[in-house]
């Protein structure tokens, strides 16, 4: 006859690394890469604090290939942490209900990249524009 | 009729479907079968084929055929499925391996224990509390496209537990509430005639509560409905943080 006795399966272990969780490990890592890049700004900001020759040696180790290596590396995490977030941005809002049909996600989404895209594009322009 | 030709059942797929027989087994292990297919027969006919004709102490839940009453979800190919709305054709050649709901204790072969969840929804008060009491000759409670577009996906939630199975917090905290029964809450706290958010909203404080999600998002993938639980949790992750919030000012404005 049958038995009450539920079989609790364990959690695969690495759920994480596995499809189709990868990305979304990927995208919370890319968080840590953004918090480099801070910590990379922050550090060049303290530098110009304590003087010109601190400044100067902080943008020597800018141009070593190690610094060229590792900002690349954060630009990808940068990249990725910007499609992602807005991605997940309209699954942390209510529904945008306009002219009573909720707005699809995609588009806000969509919406969300291009504004940052033109954000940056205007930082990069100004940039550019104050360099020369 | 259409006149589509004739169904025909000459090519075979291997199941490998895992088994639990609390009585007979220490733990889970696969059997294998293989089973003739058609075109428009699903992995739930599958099993149907194997119950009717191959051995017969199989066991999984199924009702509606057509991804109406959620019962058949499993795992299909390690993903969460239901088993009526996913096609061997598709499948092919195989080997198809079926299993129970992931992060679900195994009552018996395909077969997951629900009570949780049911007692999950029955706390969050899965019914419509009135703002206002109304008597009858008053009418009905009247709404506005805008405001049904505003709960509508969520009352699209057929139960069947998919989102569960695809949630790795759900498996490390079967005491999270989980994204189905969020779901459940959205639909009646988004709802402009409900006037039980405070009620909903003192249930899903914590870790227990929303708090236990790290927006993964599989969830949403995996629902056969379009439900978006991960909207439901995530949105009411700001309910609950500002409910946190304003309760501390109120505290410190009543002294």
């Amino acid at each position: 006859m049958s038995e009450y006795r539920p079989f609790h399966r364990p959690q695969r272990p690495f759920w994480w690394a596995r499809a189709p969780y990868r990305g979304y490990s990927l995208r919370e890592l890319s968080g840590v890469g953004v918090a480099l890049y801070g910590a990379v700004l922050l550090a060049g900001l303290a530098c110009l604090w304590r003087g010109p020759a601190a400044f100067a040696s902080y943008r020597a180790w800018l141009a070593t290939p190690g610094s060229l290596l590792l900002h690349l590396l954060l630009l990808a995490a940068m990249l990725l942490h910007m499609v992602t977030w807005f991605q997940t941005l309209p699954k942390t809002m209510p529904k945008l209900i306009i002219g009573g049909v909720a707005v699809p996600q995609r588009r806000i989404t969509a919406l969300g990249l291009a504004t940052a895209l033109l954000c940056c594009a205007a930082l990069l322009g100004a940039a550019i524009g104050a360099a020369s | 009729m259409p006149d589509s030709a004739p169904a025909s059942t000459d090519r075979t797929i291997e199941l490998r479907v895992l088994r639990y027989r609390p009585e007979l087994d220490g733990h889970p292990f696969f059997d294998h079968y293989t089973v003739a297919y058609s075109d428009d027969m699903s992995v739930l006919q599958g099993l149907q084929v194997i119950k009717d004709s191959l051995d017969s102490s199989l066991s999984y839940r199924w009702s509606c055929r057509m991804a109406v009453c959620g019962s058949c979800g499993m795992m299909i190919n390690g993903a969460p499925r239901l088993a009526c709305n996913s096609f061997l054709r598709d499948l092919a050649p195989g080997p198809v391996t079926v299993e129970p709901l992931e992060n679900f204790p195994i009552e018996r072969d395909l077969v997951v224990t629900v009570g949780d969840f049911v007692k999950k929804i029955e706390g969050i008060y899965p019914y419509l509390i009135p703002k206002t009491a109304r008597r009858l000759e008053e009418g009905e409670y009247l709404q506005t496209p805008a405001e049904l577009a505003a709960y509508e996906s969520f009352s699209d939630c057929i139960n069947c537990m998919l989102c569960y199975a695809a949630c790795p917090q759900f498996g490390a905290n079967p005491d999270f509430i989980g994204p189905g029964a969020m779901a459940i809450l959205q639909r009646y706290n988004g709802d402009s005639r409900d006037g039980g958010q405070q009620q909903r909203l003192d249930r899903i404080h914590g870790e227990d509560g929303v708090w236990s999600c790290t927006a993964v998002g599989l969830c949403s993938d995996v629902c056969p409905k379009q439900v978006d639980p991960a909207n439901a949790v995530n949105q009411n992750k700001t309910k609950s943080a500002f409910d946190f919030f304003l309760r501390f000012l109120k505290r410190e404005t009543g002294q």
